[in-house]
């Protein structure tokens, strides 16, 4: 995509960023910590001289930076330690600690790219820039204000650009045409900001040649300019060779996508193949997990910048969402499972004041028996049992053994003090609607058949326990005492008086009961097979339910297939009105009818209790309202519209028996700390808040992300890094109560175009999606897209205005590399199913589970929802041999014109394949797929494997693509070109980049953001 | 000495309305530096919201019937908001999603309470002064 020129700076830039691989920032626990001055005094001033230039552009730069000029912006620590018995005096700043681990990596890493600058007059410059001044990243290249260095700040630089850069012109030539050079320059940009007294800013390695380029020649006009808006195939312009190094330098920033129509031709002049497409699916930023190597895995956390602001009015400047998305117990590869550490004999190690839990970044000082909290900086005492020696370099000699201080990601075993009350075993209770609907759609047989397989499988092995109650307009009880050999059934008519009968042995244990349970799942379908009430006791049977788990809590799986519609919590057919859609009613429709569904779920959550719904029907049965049960109990929604155990048997047992024997921490409480000046204010997902910043979780699994903003407190960040630390408190399915516990740090830039550069598209749209789908609680559907759109805009509005003065950008549109899939994420977003269209797009009940799903979705499961894989098989069939395993899947784009009539394609979305003939497909193709079935109408045929080797090889394709996934299980639909309407519905209403149901094509998204850009 | 009385008994029920709104405003804080749980906040809370609504209404239906227009008017908007909030089925407070609304529900009660102070200075200032006026009659 880049040029290697181009390319270049960004690996300087991040070579520069505060913490090279392996070390320890504020490693207190360094030779120059308990060193005498004379000791540390030498080593200052020669360290300096070899690395401080590189690093004066990076956030590391003031925590090397020497003394005098840092300290008003460092934190507390280096003051506060000295009380503590720190021979050291105050005037030894913390921050070059690190310097003696520095020098190797900073040099090398220098060496590459850098002419060792050794700019004697160099370092006392970079203080004072970072004490008094900042600017707005714009205004750093600003070419007046270079015409206005004053002597005595561009004289030091005369040193490190005659030293080391012989060749070089002099200083007021600035003609810095390598983007190699770029390093060197920060210290000379900043200088001129220190007069204007801005904030502190930590200019942008890459920015640096820009006000060089500006201030020397009179700006050129970029390539753009001299290629051409009008070039069509435009995308990166570094593709189109810049004449000079300079130009790539300039122009590695950005990508931009050149919009103006050629003269004389009708279409927009936007070039559609070129469009950036997320055609490789999630793509994580891996530098800044390079950057920082002891965060936890990205699956675990992913902030939506890796850099942090360090100001309220870059905050404001930065328009998408500062935040991040949390998946705490995000399925781990083999291997790389998180540490268990048992210290309930020394009790875990945690910070006095803010409760942090030790992690990689805290320090060791005092000879390793005081630790110093990297979130509040506070000096604890390390207990006797915790301590070890340091070694020469102040790190631990146990550092082997002890991966909490290692990895990012550990788990604690909590002593007793964790625990209100003895770790709850696993608890799996079921209401089972048995009401006609139920029976007749095949679902009470599938459903007790899976659980029936399952039953060997339930987490927690012999605590288990497991109860049922089914329901249609009485409740009946069961019975399953261990003594029994049949399970007794209990049926209750009173529904307005609701009692338990036998309280004790509705809930029983799943190994001592095992006989009778096996007994009554296989006379349950048998049970209610002629059955033929149609009412559903709903709400009096989940108060029943919640009564009989409320002593130990659990997970409660509901089976609904009819709208609820005796006793309390009766819902009415509101159904979907045309007429409410575009009235401010609107939103009704997608919120809880009745508050008895709120405060069910509020009291499910006190008694550790969550719900999940399964929900199938063919008609309408207000997900709205079920959906709130697990909303807040933190549980899931899965919805099979038009059940018929047919043709979704294979779905339900999947997902089923994953939702049963997932490994599930039960109990829990999650809590995200954070640095000061840093506070999480906003949280979306499934989970009930308990305190402001505690989310309650009564069951959590590894397909359960949320989604967490954050809000500066202070207007102005003191400090480099901020450290973020999720700590999941849970009970396991053996019954150990753990503490989950993941840390990250993030550097703190002063530099918008930084905060851009290093942002994760994943998790913004990831931020965006629950937003939108929050906003649709409230609003219209229209004001939630219309709000995604607006911030699109106006981030690409800031973003542009960064570059404008510098480049004549034009009819260009710029974005960042990171962000390239922004556009089309956000407009899938717009076109996904609970944000699309009105009344006509989508049903109700569909919006609203597909809403609950994303809700809940971790960052690559929803990014796969809003932009799924298309991919071409046919070729794949017809020629490669019968063994082959290894397909390559080559994704296309998402749209009409991707689908060729001679081919069969996969749509792929994460939760079902549509496999897509074209009309003009090789009836070879078609005969060995789907046999004589392919005449038939294909909404009722299943594709399962035939005695061929092309059907073979389709089956291992549908097993390969669901193997990279398993949370939900994807039922392959069947559908021809041509087959109006399940074609358009299924499929091409789906196409995200085509216009459809009158909503922008991708291209016209393009226009349009532009045309708002303007 | 009626209309004292009548004052009297107006400024009594303006401390019993400033007493419940400090109450919920009490636990809000509370809730907010995680003293109490959502659950023990949203009932307490919510069982004191019916009680003001009916005692603010018959304060008004009081101003009302003792012929005291301009109290009447003054305290005629809170009255309207209260009907507004009971028939929209906002008035209680919802435990799910109660730290999301915290800050609104605090802003509204604050709100309420400059309110309710202002009604009873004006209240105290016209007791004081029916109270000289009596004195002026009695002499």
């Amino acid at each position: 995509m880049e040029s290697t020129g181009a390319e270049n700076p960004n690996r300087v830039n991040f070579s520069q960023r505060p913490v090279p691989p392996g070390m320890r920032p504020f490693t207190p626990s360094s030779p120059m910590v308990g060193s005498e001055p004379p000791v540390s005094n030498p080593l200052a001033h020669t360290i300096p001289q070899t690395f401080m230039p590189p690093l004066s552009s990076g956030p590391a730069a003031s925590q090397a930076a020497p003394p005098g000029g840092m300290y008003p912006y460092t934190s507390m620590p280096p003051m506060s330690s000295v009380p503590y018995g720190n021979p050291r005096p105050a005037g030894t700043p913390f921050q070059r600690f690190p310097t003696p681990q520095f020098p190797p990596i900073a040099q090398a890493s220098q060496a590459s790219t850098l002419p060792t600058p050794t700019p004697s007059s160099f370092h006392p410059q970079p203080q004072a820039p970072f004490v008094s001044m900042g600017s707005p990243p714009q205004n750093i290249n600003h070419a007046p204000s270079f015409a206005n260095i004053p002597p005595p700040s561009s004289s030091p630089f005369s040193g490190p650009w005659t030293t080391s850069q012989p060749a070089r012109p002099s200083f007021s030539g600035y003609p810095s045409k390598e983007p190699n050079m770029v390093a060197p320059t920060p210290p000379v940009q900043t200088t001129p900001f220190n007069q204007g007294g801005f904030i502190p800013n930590r200019p942008p390695v890459t920015s640096a040649p820009f006000p060089s380029y500006q201030g020397s020649h009179m700006g050129p006009p970029p390539i753009a300019a001299s290629s051409g808006p009008y070039s069509r195939d435009q995308m990166h312009h570094q593709s189109y060779g810049p004449p000079s190094g300079t130009l790539q330098g300039l122009l590695e920033d950005f990508n931009s996508l050149t919009i103006g129509s050629v003269p004389g031709s009708l279409d927009p002049g936007l070039d559609t193949k070129s469009l950036p497409r997320p055609l490789d699916g999630d793509v994580e930023p891996k530098a800044f997990a390079e950057m920082y190597p002891m965060n936890c895995h990205s699956r675990y956390l992913r902030l939506s910048t890796n850099c942090l602001p360090t100001s309220q009015s870059l905050v404001s400047r930065w328009h998408l969402p500062l935040g991040a998305v949390v998946c705490p117990l995000a399925e781990a590869p083999v291997g790389e499972e998180v540490p268990i550490q048992n210290y309930v004999s020394t009790g875990i190690i945690r910070c006095r004041k803010c409760r942090t839990y030790v992690n990689p970044y805290v320090t060791f000082t005092d000879s390793g028996r005081k630790w110093r909290c990297n979130i509040c900086a506070l000096l604890n005492d390390v207990p006797g049992e915790y301590f070890a020696q340091l070694d020469a370099s102040g790190r631990r000699i146990d550092l082997n053994e002890r991966p909490e201080l290692t990895k990012g990601s550990v788990e604690f075993v909590a002593p007793t003090e964790y625990m209100v009350r003895p770790p709850m075993p696993p608890v799996y209770f079921f209401l089972i609607d048995v009401s006609i609907s139920a029976v007749q759609s095949g679902m009470l047989e599938v459903v007790a058949e899976t659980i029936k397989s399952c039953l060997d499988n339930f987490p927690g092995s012999s605590r288990t326990q497991i109860g049922f109650i089914t329901f249609d307009s009485t409740i009946h009880f069961y019975n399953m005492k261990s003594s029994l050999t049949q399970p007794q059934m209990l049926a209750v008519s009173d529904l307005d008086d609701i009692f338990v009968p036998l309280p004790d042995d509705l809930l029983v244990n799943l190994s001592e009961s095992r006989a009778v349970l096996d007994a009554f799942l296989d006379s349950l379908p048998s049970m209610f097979q002629n059955n033929y009430n149609v009412e559903s006791a709903f709400g009096p049977a989940l108060k029943s339910a919640f009564m009989v788990m409320s002593r130990l809590g659990g997970k409660l799986l509901i089976f609904q297939s009819t709208l609820p519609s005796l006793g309390v919590g009766r819902l009415r057919l509101r159904g979907d009105d045309v007429r409410v859609y575009g009235t401010d009613k609107e939103h009704s429709l997608r919120i809880s009818e009745d508050p008895f569904y709120k405060q069910m779920a509020a009291d499910c959550t006190k008694y550790q209790i969550a719900i999940n719904v399964y929900a199938m029907s063919d008609k309408y049965t207000d997900i709205a309202s079920l959906g709130t049960l697990a909303k807040y109990t933190g549980g899931q929604v899965y919805y099979y519209p038009g059940f018929q155990s047919a043709i979704h048997k294979e779905k339900l047992k999947h997902e089923l028996a994953r939702d049963l024997t997932r490994e599930t921490a039960w109990e829990a409480v999650m809590r995200i700390r954070c640095g000061k000046g840093v506070r999480f204010t906003s949280y979306h997902g499934n989970f009930m808040l308990r305190s402001t910043d505690l989310l309650a979780l009564p069951a959590v699994d590894c397909d359960k992300a949320y989604a967490v903003q954050l809000s500066l407190e202070e207007a102005l960040l003191t400090t480099q890094t901020v450290y973020f630390q999720i700590a999941l408190l849970y009970t396991s399915s053996s019954g150990e109560r753990r503490i989950r516990v993941h840390t990250a740090a993030a550097p703190v830039v002063s530099d918008l175009g930084e905060m851009y550069r290093q942002a994760d598209t994943g998790a913004i749209v990831s931020i965006f999606c629950r937003l939108a789908i929050e906003k649709t609680l409230s609003y219209k559907l229209e004001e939630a897209r219309n709000s995604v759109q607006q911030r699109i805009v106006k981030a690409l509005k800031e973003y542009r205005s960064l570059y404008s003065v510098q480049h004549r950008l034009g009819g260009r549109m710029i974005y960042p590399e990171s962000l390239r899939f922004l556009l089309i994420y956000g407009l899938a977003l717009c076109k996904s199913i609970p944000l699309r269209g009105g009344y006509a797009d989508a049903q109700l009940d569909e919006r609203c589970a597909a809403g609950h799903t994303m809700m809940t979705s971790p960052v690559t499961s929803l990014l796969k929802i809003l932009y799924p894989d298309l991919i071409r098989i046919d070729e794949y069939l017809v020629k490669s041999s019968p063994h082959e395993v290894n397909f390559n899947f080559s994704r296309l784009p998402l749209t009409a014109d991707s689908l060729d009539s001679r081919g069969v394609y996969i749509y792929d979305d994460g939760c079902r394949f549509i496999l897509w003939f074209g009309r003009m497909v090789s009836p070879d193709i078609a005969m060995n797929l789907l046999g004589d079935d392919f005449a038939t109408d294909l909404s009722k045929v299943a594709i399962h494997e035939r005695d061929n080797p092309m059907s073979k090889k389709l089956t291992k394709i549908l097993e390969k693509l669901r193997g990279s996934d398993n949370s939900y299980y994807q039922l392959c639909h069947l559908v021809r070109q041509g087959e109006q309407p399940r074609e358009s519905f299924l499929l091409l209403s789906n196409l995200v980049e085509d216009q459809v149901s009158g909503m922008n094509s991708y291209a016209d998204w393009i226009m349009q953001i532009q045309r708002q850009l303007q | 000495m009626g209309d004292l009385l009548v004052w009297l008994l107006f400024f009594f029920i303006l401390i019993g309305l400033i007493g419940l709104v400090v109450f919920q405003l009490m636990c809000f804080a509370d809730l907010e530096f995680d003293y109490i749980n959502p659950y023990d906040s949203a009932s307490r809370i919510n069982k004191v919201v019916l009680p003001e609504f009916i005692i603010q209404g018959i304060f008004c239906f009081l101003c009302l019937v003792t012929g005291h227009w301009i109290m009447f008017l003054l305290s005629a908007p809170y009255l309207y908001y209260n009907v507004r909030l009971y028939t929209n089925r906002k008035h209680l407070v919802d435990v799910t999603e109660i730290f999301n609304l915290l800050s609104w529900e605090k802003k509204q009660r604050l709100f309420k309470l400059g309110y309710l102070i202002l009604l009873l200075f004006i209240s105290l200032f016209l007791l004081i002064w029916n109270a000289l006026e009596d004195d002026d009659h009695d002499f």
